[in-house]
């Protein structure tokens, strides 16, 4: 079942109203991303002094850790909690009933509370501007190619946050499965310490999968890394990515919904 | 005292009981927390592939520092992870039903729930445990030590974060956001060694909350960082961080009104 762009716009901005009404959010997401921040701040400040690391010198390293922050309060900070229950508590059922494309419904809530965190990125970024002059990007095109990978970072989380979703048909409990989600997504993606550390082989195994364009993608671009048609070439990898996981999440929600009984029939 | 403990130890057996109900979510969550851990231990691994040391720490140092926290993360989960929901229970008046009941109330919070990711956590804590210690030249003569260490980090854990949970009589809302600021601010910046911050968190992780006895103190007087004598803080911390759960728990439940008032 499909349904206009109307209601994918009304179920975005109701989810972005909802999360916004929760204020304590933006701060307790502030502490969380810019501890984390400062954290590797320290770290990396003390280990890479005037020289570099792994190609990264500590004007490289200031800008991918806060390109870092901008993802990281971005895709964990989508409302995924409320699709999980919706499963968990068998509100699906009355999902079901409705005129709407409960993939492309769930796409749009998400996505709407996913901008909900666009304050919080804001405030920690001015604030590490203001703390650490980090460099800008290498050049105007480097800029906008940025934009567009982390444009893309949105539909991506979802078709991640969806199909991993989707084990609650299978399972009592959602928070296991986010914490696996979210450990493997901070790891790979480079969030925690930059691929280019990681010995050739662990590399391969993160190429191979979607999330190094959550923090990787946008920082190769912005630190000039690779050229344009290098990140025309990530764009694309990353755009695949998001298409595959969106008709991925179909074929798996297929099967998953014949697990839902009503009343026990 | 020995009543509060038999309801604890029953009421955390009952849970186990129900545990086994729901196997595919006990092995969903046991690998999750075991996956968080051998990610942190993939990240020091990769770290030290390139620098060999951090702030004066090696390897090995920094493994003993991640397990202690891993343990301490797990022990919440495995001990008193019904703490969690005191917001929500002071929501909805669901203090009501235990305050009639002849235990202490905060035992009964305490084991309303188990997190099964603390089976993965204590686990795969316990084996980078024992990992960095071999790797980092302790020998037998230091277990008293190891072991005093992994006792105090249980109680203090437990302690703060009842203590953090606890905020929630006054500053009420259904999540435990102090709570769960301490654990990730805890997390991102105690798996580090001390010396990468300034002194006011140096200050702040020592004496105002004692997180730094939960990992950092008993490895840095284990591995030679600090002398013998900061380790006569660790029980001290735990006993103190227990007291100041106890006390602040109770005076939550003063003020504590029921539902609808």
């Amino acid at each position: 079942m499909t349904h206009g762009f109307a209601v994918d716009r009304a179920f975005a901005t109701v989810a972005f109203k909802r999360r916004l009404a929760y204020k304590t959010q933006w701060l307790v997401a502030l502490v969380l991303g810019g501890g984390a921040m400062l954290v590797s701040m320290a770290m990396w400040s003390n280990l890479i002094g005037s020289g570099s690391l792994s190609g990264y010198d500590w004007d490289s390293m200031r800008a991918y850790l806060i390109i870092g922050f901008v993802t990281a309060t971005v895709v964990f900070g989508g409302a995924d909690w409320h699709i999980a229950d919706r499963i968990l508590d068998g509100h699906i059922a009355i999902d079901l009933t409705k005129p709407v494309d409960f993939q492309r419904a769930r796409a749009a809530e998400y996505i709407g509370s996913m901008a909900s965190t666009v304050p919080t990125v804001v405030i920690g970024v001015v604030g590490a501007w203001l703390l650490f002059d980090p460099p800008g990007p290498v050049s105007p095109t480097a800029g906008l190619l940025t934009a567009v990978s982390f444009v893309l970072i949105f539909p991506l989380a979802f078709g991640i946050m969806y199909l991993s979703v989707l084990v609650c048909f299978w399972t009592k409990r959602y928070l296991g499965i986010m914490w696996l989600r979210e450990a493997l997504l901070g790891f790979f993606s480079g969030m925690m310490i930059p691929l280019a550390f990681m010995p050739s082989w662990l590399q391969s195994i993160a190429w191979a999968l979607p999330f190094p364009h959550f923090t990787t993608t946008p920082a190769a671009i912005y630190l000039g890394r690779v050229d344009t048609a290098g990140a025309l070439g990530l764009i694309a990898a990353e755009a695949a990515w998001t298409v595959g996981l969106w008709f991925g999440g179909r074929f798996v929600f297929r099967h998953a919904v014949k697990k839902v009984t009503v009343h026990g029939g | 005292m020995r009543h509060v403990g038999g309801v604890y130890r029953r009421a955390l057996v009952a849970q186990i009981r129900s545990i086994t109900e729901y196997p595919a979510d006990f092995w969903v969550m046991a690998s999750a927390g075991v996956m968080w851990n051998l990610l942190q231990f993939a990240f020091l691994t990769v770290l030290f592939n390139a620098v060999p040391d951090v702030a004066g720490w090696d390897y090995h140092e920094m493994v003993l520092l991640s397990s202690l926290l891993a343990i301490a993360g797990g022990s919440t989960a495995l001990f008193c992870d019904g703490v969690w929901s005191t917001g929500q229970m002071v929501l909805k008046g669901e203090i009501d039903y235990r305050i009639t009941r002849p235990a202490p109330v905060v035992v009964q919070m305490a084991t309303t729930h188990i997190g099964m990711q603390g089976f993965g956590e204590v686990g795969f804590g316990l084996v980078m445990f024992v990992y960095g210690w071999i790797g980092a030249g302790l020998g037998l003569a230091a277990v008293p030590v190891g072991v005093l260490a992994l006792v105090c980090t249980a109680v203090i854990e437990c302690a703060l974060v009842t203590l953090f949970c606890s905020v929630n009589f006054w500053l009420k809302g259904p999540m435990s956001n102090f709570a769960f600021m301490f654990i990730d601010l805890q997390n991102s910046a105690m798996s580090m060694p001390l010396g990468l911050f300034p002194i006011g968190v140096k200050l702040v992780t020592l004496f105002v909350v004692p997180v730094a006895f939960v990992n950092f103190v008993p490895i840095a007087v284990l591995t030679g960082h600090m002398s013998g004598w900061w380790l006569i803080g660790t029980p001290v911390a735990a006993v103190l961080a227990v007291f100041a759960a106890t006390v602040v728990y109770r005076f939550g439940l003063r003020s504590y009104d029921s539902a609808g008032n």
